[in-house]
């Protein structure tokens, strides 16, 4: 399923961080703004320079932090774990930016002899080793909030995603179920077979009571059969029988028959439905075209350990249609595929004008 | 009411005959088990109504539609090709699923009979309605509606509604079964609908030309403009 391909960052989710990113960012630029220009009064040109250049800092920062969790996977990370982490990155980062910050104009936020007309209280003075300090700390503090809001967001974004994620595997594997028993069950046969035993209930009662009986036997086999199931070809040949004795019903004289399959065949395994795909082919691109029908012709030889399987059609001269490859024959492929590697094989013969014949290979001891 | 049963398969043929044997006023003329076969039935015994499988050997029903000259009323049957039937954009037909349920047989006859009521009776050489394919798409086209047949070498175009199909036939074979009151041969290419003519401007070397209502102005030819002003007694 590509939705497990699917990148963590979606467009959706990208412009998201940006927003946040900026709206974060400049918000704290605009309240440092307010604070120096507006009430302490500090020339404000070149405050905005250096705060455009502080905010930028920060965001770049904190945008190559993003990069560097990501690729370390941190918001897998159990929380404890991620805490200390994230403490010591908020330091890391803070250090830079703390230091830079210092060496601005907003630093005299921090200075107590700037601050003494608006606030006589300070009265002590700081070292610059301690006004760094300060910034950093300041600084820091930034960053665990920013990393704390990331991860935050992270764990409810991957939280409804895994709920979606859920729903959508329950609703993928309901459909292939019902796409898989449809394809099984063939409601065109099925509603031909209904009508042709309404038909001979009337018509010819006993030969009505027979359909129904083989009927409900092919539809068994058919809901019963699990995918990658083996049956031995005289078990599949059973039912093949009695779908053809539908089909017959159906067809009256338009149908006609022949099975040739020895003794030392009947006993091979086959995967289950896969000569009955192959018939119902036949029948549904072959005789069903053909306003007179024609010939069904199903054979099995067994040589050098290998089973050869034959089913044989007669084939409509105006059909343009490439050839009778439906879902059907892909899916038998696959099947072979899966239980035998690349030791059975299935193709479809059309290089007779007139006749189509499906060859089936497959080891007798798988 | 003449009808014809077309399915390929014997057992479905017999259920429905059986079916319609509740309805003494349909009689069954023929049967036919594939499209040749039904083709040539349909132009011989000339049913008003069809009873039609969709798949037969040897082409669909609707190939077998847009092969006759002369569409009956259709009933379409099929067991399992609702999506099929369901894809035209007609009204004026039905289809009954196989088994076929008494029920909607006779309410799709009772439809079937409604609709013969209400045609008005003409000569039968006259065409009421033709049935037109392009690529996946059908139409039941009924001819008073078009406005324009416009000859493309063996071909007709129609002018009806938003479309213009195209009708796999000569303009010269049809127009011997148009309605002569409702369609003029305006020039050598096309046959206009009286009833859509807005307004009739002279032109140059007494020729006409004629505004039809959403369609072209067709130009009608001197030959013809004169036969035009007779008829219309201009």
């Amino acid at each position: 399923m590509n939705d497990v391909e699917r990148p963590i960052t979606q467009p959706k989710s990208q412009l998201v961080y940006w927003i946040f990113q900026l709206a974060g960012w400049g918000l704290f630029s605009v309240s440092r703004f307010v604070g120096a220009v507006v009430v302490l009064d500090l020339p404000w040109i070149r405050l905005t320079l250096e705060l455009l250049f502080v905010g930028a800092l920060g965001l770049g920062l904190s945008h190559g932090l993003r990069d560097y969790v990501r690729r370390h996977h941190w918001s897998a990370l159990p929380l404890r774990k991620l805490s200390w982490r994230i403490v010591v990155a908020a330091f890391v980062l803070g250090t830079p930016l703390g230091i830079v910050t210092q060496f601005t104009g907003l630093s005299a936020l921090q200075d107590p002899a700037f601050l003494k007309p608006y606030a006589p209280a300070l009265s002590f003075q700081f070292s610059l080793s301690a006004s760094i300090v300060i910034e950093i700390v300041n600084s820091a503090v930034l960053y665990i909030i920013w990393l704390t809001v990331y991860f935050t967001a992270i764990a409810v974004r991957e939280h409804r995603s895994a709920q979606l994620k859920q729903s959508e595997l329950a609703r993928a594997l309901q459909l292939a179920e019902l796409r898989l028993l449809k394809s099984q069950l063939n409601p065109h046969f099925l509603f031909n077979a209904l009508n042709t035993v309404r038909s001979l209930i009337a018509d010819n009662p006993a030969r009505a009571q027979n359909a129904v009986t083989r009927l409900a036997k092919t539809l068994r086999y058919t809901l019963t059969s699990p995918q990658d199931e083996l049956v031995t070809l005289s078990q599949e040949l059973d039912i093949v029988a009695d779908y053809l004795e539908l089909e017959s019903m159906r067809f009256e004289d338009r149908l006609r028959i022949e099975l040739h399959v020895p003794d030392e065949a009947a006993g091979v395994q086959i995967p289950v439905m896969l000569l009955q795909t192959l018939v119902e082919n036949a029948i549904k691109h072959g005789i069903a075209q053909l306003p007179s029908g024609g010939l069904l012709r199903v054979s099995a030889t067994v040589q050098n350990g290998m089973l050869m399987l034959e089913v044989e059609n007669p084939r409509p001269p105006a059909l343009v249609r490439t050839a009778q490859e439906g879902v059907g024959l892909q899916n038998a492929r696959d099947r072979l595929r899966l239980l035998f590697g690349a030791r059975a094989s299935l193709e479809l013969d059309l290089s007779h004008p007139s006749v189509t014949t499906a060859r089936l290979r497959i080891p007798v001891n798988p | 009411m003449k009808a014809m049963i077309i399915d390929d398969e014997p057992p479905a043929r017999r259920e429905l005959r059986r079916l319609l044997t509740g309805f003494p006023w349909v009689e069954i003329v023929g049967e036919a088990g594939n499209v040749d076969q039904a083709a040539e039935m349909v132009e011989t015994l000339t049913p008003e109504l069809l009873f039609l499988d969709i798949q037969m050997p040897g082409g669909s029903g609707f190939d077998l539609l847009t092969r006759l000259e002369d569409v009956p009323q259709v009933i379409f049957t099929t067991a399992y090709d609702e999506h099929a039937v369901r894809a035209f954009k007609v009204d004026a037909l039905d289809y009954l699923l196989k088994p076929i349920e008494p029920a909607r047989l006779a309410a799709a006859l009772s439809r079937v009979r409604s609709r013969q009521a209400a045609r008005t009776p003409r000569p039968d050489a006259i065409l009421e309605q033709i049935f037109v394919r392009e690529g996946d798409r059908c139409w039941f086209v009924p001819l008073r509606e078009v406005r324009l047949l416009s000859s493309e070498g063996n071909y007709i175009r129609l002018s009806w509604g938003k479309s213009q199909p195209l009708l796999g036939r000569a303009l010269a074979a049809l127009e011997q079964r148009l309605d002569p009151n409702r369609f003029f041969r305006a020039n050598r290419r096309q046959i206009i609908n009286l009833d859509f003519i807005e307004t009739v401007e002279l032109g140059v070397n007494g020729r006409l030309h004629a505004q039809l209502r959403d369609g072209p102005e067709v130009e009608i030819s001197r030959r013809q403009a004169r036969l035009f002003k007779t008829k219309m007694s201009i």
